[in-house]
């Protein structure tokens, strides 16, 4: 009994973990300064007719003077499409990854909502019944997916090249994960042991559950806690590069929240070395600074 | 694909010999296009100068001899290194660059958007994931616990000595900072900023730049006015002489307005026009002149000069070139700033800048805007009448990066091209936010020590030539004259080389220019055309 328990708390201990660390993260990038405009076009948030072919609101004359208030709506939908079919991966699928990375994704989206489905059906004490299926497809797409990406990557030399035993660490995890969940589908055919486990979580209460299942679940539970502090979790990091980035197109106006936030980065110290910068000035000395002045430069 | 896999770690072989090699054999043909041969660099070069990336180099720095100078470098690195991940000495970028290095997955879906890594025939140090790769694993190896317990686990085993250091310099302006593999980037990981801090580094830390960057550039703009070496008084000379000219060409005196306070409009040209084009401002003051526009142009020091070199490898730089144009602009008192045909000057002054300066020098208070919708606005008012027949030859249209795709400025330049030329627009392939750079882009166009031009001739440039001449495949008969369009003084300048490299006029009569000229061109009431041909 006391692995149950030990189970019981891995549970939550790895959701919390995982929650943690993720808005460690979230909060540390949004933590950094407001970063200079460096947007690429299109973006998504343009109106349809300029986004079909990348215009922007600066192919008027006197656009200072008329109103922006883009919806960030048309954005969040083109991260989704990323998210839900990798859209760029298909577009350019220069060494066909997109095919076995989707199954991959898609092996992991369906992972969670099998989790998902066992904790509705345990709150609602009811059974759809559908658990075996999402779970079958989800095994084994995610099974094929991880396992084909490994292949690809150790018998392609230009992916090889940028291909790390760090990589193939997480992708095998990946795979252990979904073949585990496979072995386990088979001995537990239901997945009667499986929301059993899930509903001792949510209950506090330890049941006895077959082993393969408690592994497989030990597998997935160490594995939320790592992935946030690996590469894995680029899916956060897929917020803030596209939309606070790439799309981020609005301009500043006088004494608005940005404009504030610049002047207090002015303020920041600048310590580079270069001969051509003024020591001990901040920011808005050195754009001051010409360099002209006598002795300015070392 | 890869001609030869170059590996990470030849990065700090201490050999001389260059860890890629470029032969002409292994660049992709360009149909009706005698490769030229790809001189070796002189021999007296080798031993002064580093060449051991790939052969090629714009730095005209002796390379370091003692261990001493060596370790200086190797030390100033690592200090910019950190500087670079410093929310306080790198604000401008810090965000986006950590979000970069954290999140690339190496996927390498990004790899074929790039016209150098194709152009080059698939060499594997231009893949735009190669120098973000070395610098993340440096990074990794020297800065993170993970790197430093499981160097080998992570890939993080780059050993950093002066040559790698060196090497990375150079790696990072082999890339044009087109940024276009950042649009085929599932998760938005953009390399060629990575590239642009590596560069920034090397400038704000050791003074390392090239010269016609810093030395000849940034800060000869700021010390004499403008990056060429014009100084106020030659500038309005120039002025004079443009309007002689003008008056030899349209029949006509037009009185160029400079200085003049409370203009609707400051003209801000990239210097290197009133130089090498002449007729491009002038043919800016002969439409203005016509549309009525009230307009004038600075001859203040940088106020003549458009240009914003900063943006491509130093951030103090380009905050001190800035901020001179909107204090200019202010001082003037004019409505707002337009920006002549220079793309990287669109962007400093009307993306970059914006968020650079608070206040007064708001965009909202003092605006800045393309000279392109103003153009489409004076050819669609009907206040100047054109003569589309006047341009009746094959036109094509290279869209400069820095105006398209980083800023989203497509449609103007295509609408005006509508209404003055009587044959329709040739598209390239790919064209608007997906064209390929010029080659020329982030200062190469320039950039001409020891032997980087003929890099950027043979390289760089190589996708933008194959486009044009498909482009034209059908009407290559040197009886035709042909016309690029090149709304960007160095997108011009490079396209001007590699016409001469490839002998793109003398053997198929492709010329190349800007649009502004073709509208004056095309203007009905004018006595002569205003387009002038290279000699036969």
């Amino acid at each position: 009994m006391a692995f149950e328990w030990f189970m019981i708390v891995m549970g939550w201990l790895s959701l919390g973990a995982f929650l943690a660390v993720a808005t460690y993260k979230i909060t540390r990038v949004t933590a950094q300064p407001l970063n200079v405009r460096w947007e690429v076009y299109p973006v998504p948030h343009e109106s349809k007719a300029r986004r079909e072919y990348g215009g922007s609101y600066m192919e008027e004359v006197d656009w200072a003077a008329k109103a922006t208030h883009p919806s960030r709506l048309p954005g969040l939908l083109e991260i989704a499409k990323e998210v839900v079919y990798l859209k760029r991966v298909r577009e350019f699928n220069q060494y066909g990854l997109w095919g076995i990375s989707l199954a991959m994704h898609w092996g992991l989206y369906l992972g969670l909502a099998t989790i998902g489905l066992a904790v509705i059906e345990t709150l609602l004490g009811v059974t759809f019944g559908l658990t075996p299926l999402v779970a079958g497809v989800a095994f084994t797409l995610g099974a094929v997916g991880s396992l084909a990406i490994i292949a690809k990557r150790l018998t392609n030399a230009e992916l090889g090249l940028y291909t790390v035993p760090a990589d193939l660490f997480n992708l095998g995890w990946v795979a252990a994960l979904f073949i585990l969940g496979i072995i386990g589908g088979l001995m537990d055919t239901t997945f009667a042991g499986y929301r059993a486990y899930v509903a001792s979580v949510l209950t506090f209460k330890p049941v006895p559950v077959p082993p393969i299942v408690l592994i497989h679940f030990l597998v997935l539970e160490l594995f939320f806690i790592y992935m946030p502090f690996t590469k894995i979790i680029h899916y956060i990091g897929k917020y803030f590069t596209f939309e606070q980035t790439l799309w981020d197109d609005a301009f500043k106006t006088k004494g608005s929240a940005a404009d504030n936030k610049v002047l207090q980065q002015l303020g920041y110290p600048v310590t580079w070395n270069a001969p051509h910068i003024v020591p001990g000035k901040t920011w808005l000395e050195q754009a001051q600074a010409t360099g002209l002045e006598e002795g300015a430069q070392k | 694909m890869t001609k030869r896999l170059t590996q990470f770690k030849e990065m700090a072989s201490l050999s001389n010999e260059p860890i890629a090699q470029i032969t002409a054999d292994d660049l992709p043909p360009i149909p009706g296009i005698a490769q030229p041969a790809i001189p070796a660099p002189r021999p007296r070069w080798l031993d002064t100068y580093d060449f051991s990336l790939d052969g090629f180099s714009d730095f005209e720095i002796p390379a370091p001899k003692t261990d001493e100078e060596k370790k200086r470098i190797v030390e100033g690195f690592f200090r910019g290194l950190e500087k670079l991940f410093d929310p306080e000495n790198n604000w401008t970028f810090v965000k986006a660059f950590r979000l970069s290095m954290d999140y690339c997955v190496r996927c390498q879906t990004c790899s074929e958007a790039c016209h150098t890594y194709v152009g080059s025939g698939h060499q594997e140090i231009y893949r735009p994931t190669f120098r973000s790769e070395i610098l993340r694993r440096i990074y990794q190896r020297y800065y993170t616990t993970s790197g430093k317990l499981l160097p080998a686990f992570y890939g993080a085993d780059i050993e950093v000595n002066f040559k790698t250091v060196w090497r990375l310099l150079e790696l990072s302006y082999r890339c044009n900072l087109c940024r276009r593999c950042v649009m085929m980037c599932p998760v938005g990981v953009d390399n060629a900023l990575i590239a642009r801090e590596i560069r920034k580094l090397f400038s704000q830390e050791l003074g390392i730049a090239p010269v016609e960057l810093l030395k000849k550039g940034t800060r000869q703009q700021l010390q004499v006015g403008s990056s060429t070496g014009m100084r106020p008084n030659a500038m309005k000379s120039l002025v004079s002489d443009m309007e002689d000219q003008i008056e030899e060409k349209i029949g006509r005196r037009i009185e160029i307005p400079v200085d003049k306070k409370g203009a609707d409009i400051l003209l801000i040209h990239n210097a290197g026009e009133f130089l090498s084009w002449p007729e491009n401002p002038a043919a800016f003051a002969i439409l203005f002149d016509a549309a009525g526009i009230n307009w004038t142009l600075s001859s203040e020091m940088l106020g003549y000069d458009g240009v914003n070199y900063g943006v491509w490898f130093d951030d103090v730089e380009l905050a001190r070139v800035a901020l001179r144009h909107l204090q200019i602009a202010r001082d003037l008192g004019v409505k707002k700033v337009v920006v002549g045909e220079c793309g990287h000057a669109h962007k400093a002054m009307m993306v970059i800048a914006d968020r650079v300066f608070p206040g007064d020098l708001c965009i909202s208070e003092m605006p800045r805007e393309s000279c392109l919708p103003l153009l489409y606005q004076i050819a669609a008012s009907g206040r100047v009448k054109f003569d589309p027949s006047r341009n009746n030859f094959p036109i094509t249209l290279h869209d400069s990066c820095n105006v398209v795709r980083l800023m989203g400025i497509v449609k103007p330049q295509r609408e005006i091209i509508k209404m003055i030329c009587a044959q329709p627009l040739r598209e390239m392939t790919p064209h608007g936010v997906w064209n390929y750079c010029c080659g020329g882009g982030s200062g190469f166009a320039i950039m001409n020590s020891l032997n980087f031009g003929d890099w950027r001739k043979n390289v760089s440039s190589r996708m933008k030539v194959q486009q044009i001449m498909a482009v034209f495949a059908d009407v290559l008969d040197p009886s035709i004259n042909k016309y690029v369009i090149a709304a960007c003084s160095n997108c011009k300048g490079t396209i001007r080389d590699a016409q001469g490299h490839y002998g793109l006029w003398d053997q198929y009569h492709i010329h190349y220019g800007g649009l502004v000229d073709l509208m004056v061109n095309a203007m009905a009431d004018l006595p002569k055309p205003y387009l002038e041909w290279p000699e036969a």
